[in-house]
């Protein structure tokens, strides 16, 4: 497999024939990374999809059920059935179904006959609130704990900060959220412990009711983006170019910005990739302590009643979101270390 | 190995711990001083000689419901791990040797269960096949399972590659020496650091679950329900939710603790031990 030098200067500096060259191989390999994406995510699509359509069948629910109860007479529960299309066979049913969500209808719940997209919008636009929240504190407080422990290692500050990320990793989401809860809503009355504004009623009513569901969520994330990038850090440290680099006089903030911090982040990155699947399996509990009319709450809700569709939806949603994410992961990957983009 | 583990600090910190948490769920009912489920007038009690830990909202004795609800709140946890390492172990092994159709079939399968959001996929399956216990251990023990999947298939791959299996082979050793002697040593490392790991997260994840109602019906004490019941009386009883989310913290971090354990004493067994939430191989090797 090609070895990009984008990050090495050639022999060659400058000139056009150079750059024209160097824009199409990143051109290139940008779209070998989005293909072998795309190859692995079709199956992934189709598997999970193939799946949550069989949770109907394996639940044994049917709409008539949801919204006429136990008592509901056979003529209506064939006419309710019919006009959701469950009088057809199975592969029929499946194939209409997947059609319609590749065309962005994800069908109408059982509960009220809505349609699913629109039951679903409102309460995504709060999750991916608190979870983008969630995330850049994570990210940022992460790589600040992890990359202070590895320039200060083997001294107190980093053993002080790998002691707190081993407390904090074991820690689950929800028991964060009622500390939380407990201590800055309850006790210091800081920030309210429950409910959502939304942003056009201002900045800080907004901020103050998604900081605290971000932050119970952001510990998880914060810990193991730490502790990839110190254990990576600390690697690229020992690596010869690093000892080379000190022995040639170069400053430490050169060396850690040029030769460890571009060699060691990898893992930091990579690891991101698997923390969005976290932050929206997160979300559910999480609104629950914070009372969010959210994601996580619509899919518990809808799956309580029996409202299949919904919690379908739900799924498919959540398995895009968390593909695309990892798309960009990749990409950023690529960016970074060449060494990423030979094959997963 | 037991000994090899138990010699570190971390190691007997870790057993310590654990044999406590086994101990209350064999014996943890006995100890209840008073029925969990009993109902009195003195509801939201503070601690006092009678009521070690106070009552909660019902008036039921707290210390009573987290001793009862600690067998329930241990064994789930420890169920749905030898469900993922059943679901997960054994594709994993045979994906080297049942040919290339099983092996792509399974490995998108476990791509897949990895790109969910565990939890919501958890609550959302459960709550829709009827909230039972079964079910929810069954759920999580099949999205636990790409763990072991990924490690035992990667000690499978190994062994079945390597020429030390095959020159004893060739001078005639017989199929179980070979597994007591090369294969057992390899698989064995990777295999309980997952396990210990997975124990971890399934404490998480069944705790998260009785938190939310699902699983464990309500009147039935269990720590993650008696955190959710708190949840609503914070103003009355702050200190309430301490005794429950202790145990839970101390019960994940002594499952986590045993598997660094674990992975410290199995040198390369142990390094060679990829978690199912880090999947860039190629990058890690570098590290530590």
């Amino acid at each position: 497999m090609a070895v990009s030098n984008a990050a090495h200067p050639t022999a060659v500096e400058g000139g056009h024939g150079v750059t024209w060259a160097r824009a199409r191989h990143a051109v290139r390999s940008l779209l070998r990374n989005l293909g072998r994406t795309i190859a692995i995510f079709v199956p992934v699509f189709f598997v999970a999809t193939f799946a949550t359509f069989l949770l109907r069948s394996l639940s044994g629910l049917n709409p008539a059920r949801v919204q006429l109860g136990e008592d509901a007479t056979p003529l209506e529960i064939n006419r309710i059935e019919a006009s959701y299309g469950l009088d057809r066979g199975f592969f029929a049913q499946y194939w209409s179904w997947f059609t319609g969500v590749l065309h962005g209808s994800l069908g109408k719940s059982w509960s009220n006959g809505y349609p699913i997209t629109t039951l679903i919008r409102d309460g995504l636009t709060i999750s991916l609130t608190v979870a983008t929240l969630a995330l850049i504190l994570g990210t940022v407080g992460g790589f600040a704990l992890g990359g202070l422990a590895a320039v200060r290692r083997t001294t107190w500050i980093d053993r002080g900060i790998t002691s707190f990320l081993s407390v904090t990793s074991v820690i689950p989401a929800f028991v964060i959220g009622i500390i939380l809860v407990e201590v800055v809503a309850v006790e210091l009355k800081l920030l309210p412990s429950a409910g959502f504004v939304p942003f056009s009623q201002g900045f800080w009513p907004w901020l103050s009711h998604v900081l605290l569901p971000a932050l119970a969520l952001s510990l998880g994330c914060m810990s193991s983006v730490a502790r990839q990038l110190r254990a990576g850090l600390i690697g690229a440290y020992r690596e010869n170019y690093v000892i080379g680099a000190v022995v040639r006089g170069l400053s430490p903030r050169r060396i850690f910005f040029r030769h460890v911090l571009r060699n060691g982040i990898g893992p930091a990155v990579a690891v991101l990739g698997l923390e969005l699947p976290a932050l929206i399996g997160g979300s559910v509990i999480v609104e629950t302590i914070f009372a969010l009319a959210g994601f996580g709450q619509f899919a518990f809700t809808s799956a309580q009643s029996g409202d299949v569709p919904a919690v379908q939806g739900v799924l498919v949603i959540s398995i895009v979101l968390v593909v695309t994410f990892n798309l960009l992961v990749n990409l950023v990957l690529g960016r970074i270390s060449p060494a990423a983009r030979r094959g997963v | 190995m037991i000994r090899r583990v138990l010699s570190l600090p971390t190691g007997r910190i870790a057993a310590g711990i654990l044999s406590v948490i086994v101990l209350l769920a064999i014996f943890g009912s006995a100890l209840a001083p008073e029925n969990p489920l009993t109902t009195t007038s003195a509801q939201l009690a503070h601690i006092s000689g009678s009521h070690w830990l106070g009552t909660d909202y019902l008036g039921r004795d707290t210390l009573s419901r987290l001793l009862a609800g600690s067998r329930a709140s241990i064994v789930g946890p420890l169920q749905v791990a030898v469900i993922a390492l059943f679901v997960g172990a054994i594709p994993g092994i045979l994906s080297v040797y049942l040919g290339r159709a099983f092996e792509w079939a399974t490995l998108r399968l476990i791509d897949t269960l990895i790109s969910l959001p565990f939890l919501l996929v958890a609550v959302a399956v459960t709550a829709l096949l009827g909230n039972g216990m079964t079910v929810a251990l069954l759920v999580v023990g099949v999205l636990l399972a790409p763990g072991f999947y990924r490690v035992s298939r990667a000690a499978a791959l190994s062994v079945a590659r390597s020429q030390y299996v095959e020159a004893a082979q060739i001078s005639g050793a017989s199929l179980s020496w070979i597994v007591r002697r090369h294969v057992w040593s390899k698989v064995l490392p990777p295999i309980s650091i997952s396990l210990a790991n997975a124990v971890g997260a399934g404490f998480v994840v069944v705790s998260s679950l009785s938190f939310l109602g699902i699983g464990v019906q309500p009147p039935a004490a269990t720590w993650g329900g008696m955190l959710s019941s708190d949840l609503n009386y914070l103003s009355y009883q702050p200190w309430a939710p301490v005794a429950p989310a202790v145990l839970i913290v101390l019960s994940v971090w002594a499952c986590n603790l045993l598997a660094d354990a674990i992975r410290d004493v199995s040198g390369d067994a142990g390094r060679a031990y990829v978690s199912a939430r880090t999947r860039q191989p190629a990058l890690s090797q570098g590290g530590t």
